[in-house]
């Protein structure tokens, strides 16, 4: 017996099919997971699936049934039949799908209120009962308001909003996407507990295949609006039938690959003692927030250094203050055995250029008015390097990252994400550095795209002999650059050591944590 | 190409090719009310207009005849000929009021911003206290200080419109120098003066003039509801509220003296308004400007 | 409490702006040639000695310092100087005409805010209805038609046209055409939030949970929509103070408008000051005022 049956399934904006004839079905109880990048289109096939198509998007094609009702075609009335009561959804950014005005305890009861209609005593309990079974304290958490709640939490008071209506169905967008590495595997934990618990059937989609394998039975996998391939999780990810899934797979396997030995005997480039970033406080008489507290590490030619950490621990902002973009940094750098002074006035030093860095959004760290070749001049500008120059060695750096030169006159909208970031890591290299600083470079690119970026990195280490710190929250990463490692934790540095050393024998609860929040495909 | 880069393209601007089409109706209509609004002006430069301050006892509110097209108003004076010299007060004090709003508010705003610190927070709270202020109130007291006139007028209007500029060049003074390519750009070495050129500036001439023709209409209804309280240019002059003021103790029996300045007044300032809403919305289609 | 921080602040960020407005006024006022004296002097023969005298007991001839504590300490025990044309104290003459202004622009900012709110939430609800292009309708009517050609138009069509209502004195009339052009200031905008509330996810999520389209509008949709609504009644109700001059002056009603208008062209200088003081410690009420609003909040928003 089937519950949803989708059956040519398009979704269109104007001309253009966003999905595009899409087939499957969800029985009782059955957990399907579909996976694809962003634009595959399938977030859309939920938000069709719940009558929440954006304006101007609609369904064009196809139909699909619940349960022997159509739901192709249905009226707003008919939706809000079934919406809360029979198909729920979640979606993806837990702070923002709540209202920030009410409390966690209204915002669920208001679900409650509409779904049954018995008294406000009944209500409450209900609602108490509800709160226990997402994990949450029924007596603290109802009273908070979103803000005062970690995301974790968040998301537990949506998915209680989702199953106020006791749904047959819950349609969950990128659950967990926006949360941290070791919440996001309670979430879904909590997920399949529900799902067992309640026999709820779940259509769960993320890009993240790993995430997908370890809540799903059946798998869908995505690109462009078309379902390229569909069968139980072990199939397709042992033996997928379509090339585009088996670039998938590979992706996440080849960051699980060999760890690279370190190099060693080379010279010492950049040394970090006692690095401390304090911001201050919020509201006049507030204490400094320290971020960083007594950072100490270094790195040698050619050498990578990985600084991990769930978000909040401060590695970003040890990026931003070795390149001189922290307030009041305390500590000392020393650069190729001279010391570089902390703040933006020492970035005119011939000496600071030797140290750069590649920002974590390719859409934000190049500005959309310029061209390429505008963009890349700005570090040739300050070396003091004449106009004639300037194009033949951008053109140069490009090659050396691995785009044509017909891109100089582009601007960056014409060019993809991955390009971008191969842009700025051509700016960077520009200005000739030792230290080359990636701030989470990977994390807004697709991940088939993440590869191909972290390949060109370890052959510039290889052929410059280029310094790398490179800032990330995803172990795969540590493990194919190899190297040495560095796990943050509240502003400081709790374990460090060769890559396969720490990540194979982890002593610290943070690294413990971090590795059994990853989530690799079963059965690789 | 991956997924971003397809949606990127599809939104990426196509080469638009020049379009021989009828002109979209709004901008159609707001060029005809313009048009219509300034007319007389024009013709009042034509050879043997009568003299808009010349009064005639003998034809006081005289309706509109072939010797006088809109009629006379209370002192016999044409019309006409007052509605087309009113033409030349009200434009160019409005556009002066909004220049020098502009020059005031982007041009202190941008030096205070660019000294930063102290005198950044200095000039802004001027600019607040400015905001604070209603321009009538500031016309008052403008009025009171420098009595009637073209440039006491222009002072109010330019003091009270100020503050509009001045928020548009902290807006995005503040958006710019947030954004991850300045961060770069201040990384790589670049100076503070040669980040405000590349990529501080550039972004801002389009707010500014979109906001500009967004003042303009508002500066010119200043005028008039000053000039109608008496506040604004000297009284024989005939501002177009001026006029209004003047005939609205006639109404009986000359209402096309006072019909006659309200409606070129709507007008100019409908057309000009729609203008204004226009090149605001072709600036900003997504993201919506801060709103005056 | 923090409550009573935010408060505070405001109050005392307001008390510095009314100094400050204090301080300027005075000082240009000062610059006019001439003073009282010379005035009075001038209309009835006072000789030199009988000036200075005058001069001392109006606290004149001091430095300027001097004349400003003067004046500062008179106001503070509520004295705002003697009119010179009519030689009526002016508090009293504020006091009276204080009430009028107050009452009619009250009631049209509240039929305007009414209004507005109405035709907002109702376009919002029924997009394909007639009150989307209503909310532009009077959008465009704020824009174009300056509110004292609007009254001079009324008055030609219902009082001298149709002949049903009086001009001198007529309160609704002003105040319905306020109401209409704040209604215009404030629709617009409040139905562009609204219509950007409505996209924000919270509001995708109140609709999955099956909630009644009034509901959602009323608990998630409009609160987001309050902050703009709160900055933009500030600079309305700042704006009212033009649009009541120009009634008052058009139907003859005796508020502040017109005390100070009179007072502009007869040069009676006391009477200003107080007025553009009460005008703008107004105005910083209702800014400062709304600030507290904002912060009080933006306060329960990040705890």
């Amino acid at each position: 017996m089937t519950l949803l049956a989708v059956t040519g399934l398009t979704v269109a904006a104007g001309e253009r099919r966003l999905v595009d004839a899409v087939s499957f079905a969800i029985a009782p109880g059955e957990v399907l997971g579909l996976v694809g990048e962003s634009g595959s289109g399938k977030s859309l096939t939920a938000l069709a699936l719940a009558g929440l198509l954006p304006e101007g998007i609609a369904v064009t094609g196809g139909r699909a049934d619940f349960a022997g009702q159509r739901l192709t075609g249905l009226t707003e009335r008919g939706w809000r039949a079934l919406r809360g009561r029979r198909i729920a959804m979640v979606f993806q950014d837990p702070m923002a799908s709540l209202n920030p005005f009410m409390t966690a305890g209204a915002q669920v009861m208001e679900a409650l209120r509409q779904h049954h209609a018995e008294p406000s005593a009944a209500l409450r309990a209900r609602c108490d009962r509800l709160f226990r079974e997402v994990g949450l304290d029924a007596a603290l958490h109802p009273g908070r308001r979103p803000h005062q709640l970690s995301g974790g939490q968040q998301q537990r008071v949506v998915i209680a909003m989702a199953l106020a209506g006791d749904p047959e169905l819950l349609l969950a967008d990128e659950p967990t996407t926006a949360l941290d590495a070791a919440v996001q595997a309670q979430i879904l934990a909590l997920l399949r507990r529900l799902v067992a618990d309640r026999g709820l059937a779940m259509l769960f989609i993320s890009h993240d295949l790993g995430v997908v394998a370890s809540v799903s039975q059946r798998v869908g996998v995505m690109r462009h609006g078309r379902l390229l391939e569909i069968g139980p999780v072990g199939r397709v990810l042992r033996a997928p039938s379509h090339p585009y899934t088996r670039e998938l797979v590979d992706a996440r396997s080849r960051l699980a690959g060999e760890v690279r030995a370190a190099a060693s005997g080379e010279e010492v480039v950049l040394r970090v003692e006692g690095l401390a970033v304090a911001y201050p406080g919020q509201g006049a008489f507030a204490a400094p927030r320290r971020v960083v507290v007594g950072v100490d590490l270094t790195l040698a030619r050619g050498e990578a250094f990985c600084l991990l950490g769930a978000s909040g621990s401060g590695k970003s902002s040890v990026a931003r203050a070795l390149m001189g973009l922290a307030a009041r940094p305390a500590g000392r750098v020393e650069l190729t055995g001279r010391v570089l002074p902390p703040g933006l006035a020492a970035r005119r030093d011939p000496l600071s250029r030797r140290i750069q860095m590649v920002f974590q959004n390719p859409y934000s760290s190049l500005n959309p008015r310029l061209t390429v070749l505008q963009a890349l001049t700005e570090p040739l500008m300050t070396a003091g390097v004449p106009r004639a120059e300037w194009r033949a060695r951008a053109g140069a750096a490009l090659a050396e990252v691995g785009l044509a030169a017909e891109h100089l006159d582009r601007h960056p909208h014409a060019l993809s994400g991955g390009q971008r970031q191969r842009v700025a890591i051509a700016r960077a290299l520009l200005a000739d550095p030792a230290v080359l600083v990636c701030d989470e470079v990977l994390s807004a690119l697709d991940a088939s795209v993440q590869g191909q970026v972290l390949a060109l990195l370890q052959r510039l280490r290889r052929e410059r002999r280029l310094a790398v710190l490179f800032i990330t929250h995803d172990l795969g990463v540590a493990r194919y650059l190899g190297g040495q490692v560095g796990v943050m934790a509240e502003g400081r540095i709790v374990e460090r050591g060769d890559t396969a050393e720490v990540l194979d024998n982890p002593r610290h609860a943070m690294t413990q944590g971090l590795l059994a929040a990853e989530a690799l495909p079963p059965a690789a | 190409m991956d997924g971003a880069a397809s949606a990127a393209a599809a939104r990426a601007p196509v080469p638009a090719k020049p379009v021989r089409r009828r002109l979209p109706p709004r901008l159609a209509a707001a060029l005809l009310l313009v048009g219509l609004a300034l007319l007389p002006g024009l013709v009042g430069l034509l050879p043997g207009m009568p003299d808009p301050m010349e009064q005639d006892l003998l034809a006081l509110n005289m309706p509109p005849d072939a010797a006088h097209p809109l009629g006379t108003d209370h002192l016999g004076r044409d019309v006409l000929a007052r509605l087309a010299a009113g033409t030349w007060l009200t434009l160019p004090t409005g556009i002066g009021g909004t220049l020098l709003a502009a020059g005031l508010g982007a041009g202190i705003g941008m030096l205070a911003l660019t000294l930063g610190g102290v005198v950044a927070g200095a000039a802004y709270a001027a600019f607040d206290l400015l905001r604070v202020l209603p321009g009538t109130l500031l016309a008052l007291l403008t009025a009171v200080v420098l009595g009637n006139g073209v440039w006491p007028v222009t002072l109010a209007l330019g003091l009270a419109y100020a503050p509009l500029f001045a928020e548009v060049v902290r807006t995005a003074h503040a958006r710019e120098m947030a954004s991850d390519y300045v961060a770069a750009a201040r990384v790589f070495g670049l100076g503070r003066l040669a980040v405000l050129w590349r990529h501080v500036l550039p972004n801002l001439l389009g707010p500014l003039i979109t906001l500009s023709a967004i003042v303009l209409p508002r500066c010119i209804v200043t005028e008039s509801v000053l000039s109608f309280l008496g506040l604004g240019v000297s009284p024989e002059r005939p501002s177009w509220g001026r006029m209004i003021a003047d005939a609205s103790g006639f109404v009986e029996d000359a209402p096309h003296a006072v019909l006659a300045p309200m409606l070129a007044l709507s007008a100019l300032t409908l057309g000009l308004s729609l203008l204004g809403e226009m090149a605001r919305r072709r600036a900003d289609p997504l993201r919506r400007e801060g709103r005056p | 409490m923090k409550g009573a921080l935010v408060i505070g602040g405001a109050l005392l960020r307001a008390a510095g702006l009314v100094a400050a407005i204090a301080i300027v006024v005075f000082l240009l006022l000062r610059t006019v040639p001439g003073d009282v004296v010379d005035v009075m002097a001038a209309q009835g023969d006072l000789n030199a000695a009988q000036q200075a005298a005058l001069r001392a007991e109006l606290g004149l001839d001091g430095g300027l310092l001097h004349q400003f504590g003067h004046w500062a300490a008179a106001l503070s025990s509520g004295q705002l100087g003697q009119s010179l044309r009519f030689g009526r104290p002016v508090a009293e003459m504020v006091a009276t005409a204080l009430p009028v202004t107050l009452g009619f622009a009250a009631m049209a900012f509240a039929l305007g805010l009414v209004l507005a709110m109405a035709l907002a939430i109702g376009a919002v609800l029924l997009p394909r209805s007639v009150l989307p292009g209503l909310v532009e309708a009077i959008n465009l009517w704020s824009i174009a038609m300056p509110t004292f050609v609007a009254g001079m138009g009324a008055i030609l069509v219902f009082s001298l046209w149709l002949g049903w209502l009086p001009v001198i004195g007529n309160l609704p009339v002003p105040v319905v055409i306020l109401g209409l052009d704040i209604a215009g200031q404030l629709a617009k905008p409040l139905l562009e939030e609204l219509r950007e509330a409505m996209a924000a996810p919270h509001v995708r999520t109140a609709r999955a949970k099956g909630l009644h389209p009034v509901r959602i509008a009323l608990a998630h949709v409009l609160p987001a929509a309050l902050p703009v609504l709160l900055a933009l009644s500030s600079v309305a109700l700042a704006g009212l103070i033009g649009g009541t001059m120009t009634m008052e002056a058009l139907f003859g009603l005796p508020g502040l408008g017109s005390l100070v208008l009179n007072a502009v062209h007869g040069r009676d200088l006391p009477v200003v000051q107080a007025v553009v003081l009460v005008l703008a410690v107004g105005v910083v009420a209702i800014n400062a005022g709304a600030d507290v609003l904002r912060r009080l909040a933006d306060s329960r928003l990040t705890s």
